[in-house]
């Protein structure tokens, strides 16, 4: 990752916080100055080193880890605004990387009863529910959706 | 990546597949806020593969399943 990836990939997680709105290719073109082309690029070199994740066959932006650019079942208000996050995992990070207290509304993935967990100083309430991964870590990002 | 209510769901909920990594809602907590707390920083760097593991490990995440590499 070059120092243009680095800025870029900076400025795609800031303009998203910021604007709660999904940045576009446009989006880089502009704020780099880059053609068409150098921004795709630099997207691709990005989602190859798992610091963002596109959507399949396109450079559209579909993960921003924990953030999630499209609707998902894991729902986080935090920071005034309510954020859609990848996972279970991303959910509590998504009050993490906001440095927000927050609430996670989700589901138990067996009998699909709501979980609702506060976050408040960095803790949960309440903490006992059990999270799972099937995954074996070294394999998290063969299929990352999947994961 | 799933949330269970208890033991007895997460039990039902894999049937006949191999379990994977459990943790707590509170361990995967601290773990989110470790792994993800400098996600926004604007000088913002990547972390090595090394540096991750040390994360798991310091959570007690160890184990062939926790190993990233």
């Amino acid at each position: 990752m070059n120092s243009l990836d680095v800025g870029v990939r900076n400025f795609l997680y800031r303009s998203f916080a910021e604007r709660a709105k999904t940045p576009s290719l446009e989006d880089v073109e502009a704020e780099f100055g880059l053609e068409r082309v150098a921004a795709e690029s630099v997207l691709r070199r990005l989602h190859d080193a798992h610091a963002l994740v596109l959507e399949p066959d396109s450079v559209q932006l579909r993960m921003l880890s924990p953030f999630s650019c499209v609707p998902t079942a894991w729902r986080v208000h935090a920071a005034g605004r309510t954020w859609y996050a990848n996972c279970a995992w991303d959910s509590f990070a998504v009050c993490a990387a906001l440095h927000s207290d927050g609430r996670i509304d989700a589901s138990c993935a067996d009998c699909g009863d709501p979980i609702e967990i506060e976050i408040k100083d960095g803790r949960a309430a309440p903490d006992d529910h059990l999270f799972h991964v099937l995954v074996p870590a070294r394999h998290w990002w063969d299929d990352i959706v999947f994961t | 990546m799933n949330l269970f209510r208890s033991e007895e769901h997460l039990e039902r909920w894999l049937e006949d597949r191999e379990p994977g990594g459990t943790t707590s809602a509170g361990n995967l907590c601290q773990l989110a806020y470790a792994w993800y707390g400098d996600r926004l920083d604007p000088d913002w760097q990547p972390r090595t593969v090394e540096q991750n593991q040390r994360i798991l490990d310091d959570l007690g995440l160890t184990g062939e399943f926790w190993r990233l590499s």
